[in-house]
């Protein structure tokens, strides 16, 4: 009788094991592209111990440096961002960042208030597969949605993903059990340039009222904050396109008074930070490269130093070790990416491909 | 193994394959039509194409600008001199007719892999959008009031002489008039009477 109970229990293991094995096999490794396809998951993998939890799309993880605030200021942060990031994943990735530390700021970049309603499964998928299972993530999930969507694809995406079967490349096996860490606490890193030569206007709206629904996860932050006594930072990174409308500014500008929250747009204070749009963006002023990226991260570094008081970490023996690692792979990584330039003209492994096939034409 | 792990085992292994039958036969049927695809995001991009086209605007989302000529495109075209431009059709041979633009902008697309793109010309922008490695015309925006729409509407023209044009089947909301045709959407918004923006847009998810 033992021992049919051990076969059955062990058939049933098995079997599991043979899914999950199957499950990881099928989902796509955002190894070669598409890298912000890593940057949920990346964090479970961090010492979770930051005072500044940056959340939002990619004007945070493509504009915001984490090891400039660690080298000119001390501050230890992380970006929990990714592509197109909707505000209600924001909402519930910021709830989940919470149960595992308790920063002392959150800066959340305003885009997305611009979207009252899922977008895309692509990008839901983006953000929300590299998610652990939590109570956040099936709220996430649910909230993200779009019509034809079913929520135990994201619990079991091998639902989702199976179909890849005839696709699998070396890549799927090369990092089925373990992948390379690919941003820096969050951000994204590249170096190219590309100048700001056309900024598009923004075509006239009929409303400009950021939606309900957008207001109603923007409350539920500020309440979350201040709930766990963490100051809420309003930002609109100064990336130039999409167009930001001087009607949704004022929005912010009212919500942040209302609220009592600070609201910056740097939008207005580029020249300031000595942004300098010919050579500190990478694809034509959507996103900052690397040098765009530490001139706006210290700029906004004095202000978290400065009017927020966030302390000075960089005495501190043991992170100091942690971020001395973080630093030396920052380094590597940006010279690797200017050996890649120099050798193709164009950051090959770094998703700059496209692009630049469409610069050649 | 006994009968009975046997038959646990097909009972397990009939479950599996019913939860994976189950669980997305619609997007299996979706994915099938992206099996190139090497992401989530073109293939979700190629099915959301596939899945929303029906059987008449499928003419309209397949057709290249020369297969115009030969296939009927259910949408609202915009015409500028001699060429026609329909929405959610490959943008080359149109990009081809209209010349030099006066001037262009790409940014990487936030809802496809690859490139946005704005074209300006005299009068209008023309946007599109990245699929496959190929480039569809995702909306027509006036600029200004040298260019008018296929029926005679330009910006300043008046409300009533667009709903003399198009007629009452539209949608309103805020002042913005939207008139839908295949997978296409002609965006008048009205101010004081007075039509102050004009868009062509491509019916496709993701797009703003």
């Amino acid at each position: 009788m033992i021992r049919k109970i051990l076969i059955n229990i062990s058939v049933i293991t098995l079997a599991i094991i043979i899914l999950a094995l199957l499950q990881e096999l099928f989902m796509p490794k955002y190894m070669s592209s598409i890298h912000e396809g890593n940057l949920v998951e990346e964090y479970y993998d961090e010492v979770k111990e930051h005072d500044v939890i940056f959340i939002g799309d990619c004007e945070v993880f493509s504009n915001v440096s984490p090891i400039t605030l660690w080298e000119n200021y001390g501050i230890t942060s992380y970006i929990r961002g990714s592509a197109q990031q909707l505000i209600w994943q924001s909402y519930y990735l910021l709830e989940e960042t919470l149960n595992y530390e308790k920063p002392k700021a959150v800066v959340f970049n305003v885009l997305s208030m611009k979207y009252n309603e899922p977008q895309k499964e692509a990008y839901n998928r983006l953000t929300l597969d590299g998610m652990k299972l939590s109570k956040s993530k099936i709220s996430a999930v649910k909230a993200s949605m779009m019509e034809d969507e079913q929520l135990i694809t994201y619990l079991f995406p091998i639902l989702r993903y199976h179909s890849r079967w005839n696709e699998l490349s070396g890549e799927d096996f090369k990092y089925l059990f373990d992948k390379d860490k690919l941003s820096h606490n969050g951000y994204l890193m590249r170096i190219d340039v590309k100048p700001v030569n056309v900024i598009p206007k923004g075509r006239k709206l009929a409303d400009y009222s950021f939606g309900d629904n957008s207001y109603d996860y923007l409350d539920k932050m500020t309440k979350l904050c201040k709930e766990n006594d963490i100051e809420l930072i309003l930002i609109k990174s100064p990336s130039v396109y999409p167009y930001w409308y001087e009607e949704w500014d004022e929005q912010m500008v009212n919500y942040a008074k209302e609220n009592n929250l600070t609201y910056i747009n740097f939008l207005d204070e580029a020249e300031e930070i000595g942004i300098d749009y010919s050579k500190d963006t990478y694809d034509g002023g959507l996103h900052l490269n690397l040098s765009g990226a530490e001139k706006f991260t210290d700029y906004f570094g004095s202000i978290l130093s400065n009017e927020f008081h966030l302390p000075d970490h960089r005495e501190d023996a043991r992170l100091k070790e942690i971020w001395d690692k973080k630093i030396t792979f920052y380094y590597s990584m940006e010279e690797h990416q200017r050996s890649e330039l120099e050798k193709y003209g164009y950051l090959k492994s770094y998703g700059a491909q496209a692009q630049e096939k469409e610069d050649e034409r | 193994m006994n009968k009975m792990n046997y038959q646990l085992l097909k009972f397990l292994m009939l479950c599996m394959l019913f939860l994976l039958l189950t669980g997305c036969g619609k997007k299996e049927e979706k994915d099938d039509t992206a099996k190139n695809n090497t992401n989530v995001e073109e293939a979700a991009d190629n099915n959301q194409k596939n899945e929303e086209t029906d059987k008449e605007t499928e003419a309209a989302s397949d057709a290249s600008v020369s297969d115009n000529e030969e296939q009927e495109v259910v949408g609202y075209p915009f015409e500028f001199g001699d060429v026609t431009i329909h929405m959610n059709t490959n943008a080359a041979s149109v990009i081809e007719a209209l010349g030099e633009p006066v001037e262009y902008f790409e940014a990487e697309s936030c809802a496809f892999k690859g490139l946005d793109k704005i074209y300006y010309y005299n009068g209008f922008e023309l946007s599109t959008y990245p699929m496959e490695s190929e480039d569809f015309i995702s909306s027509v925006n006036f600029l200004d009031d040298s260019v008018s729409t296929t029926e005679g509407i330009y910006l300043g023209s008046t409300l009533e002489e667009m709903l003399a044009a198009y007629g009452n089947d539209y949608t309103q909301e805020m002042g913005m008039y939207i008139y839908t045709l295949g997978e296409t959407e002609l965006n008048f918004l009205v101010e004081d009477g007075v039509i102050t923006a004009i868009t062509y847009l491509a019916i496709v998810e993701g797009l703003e």
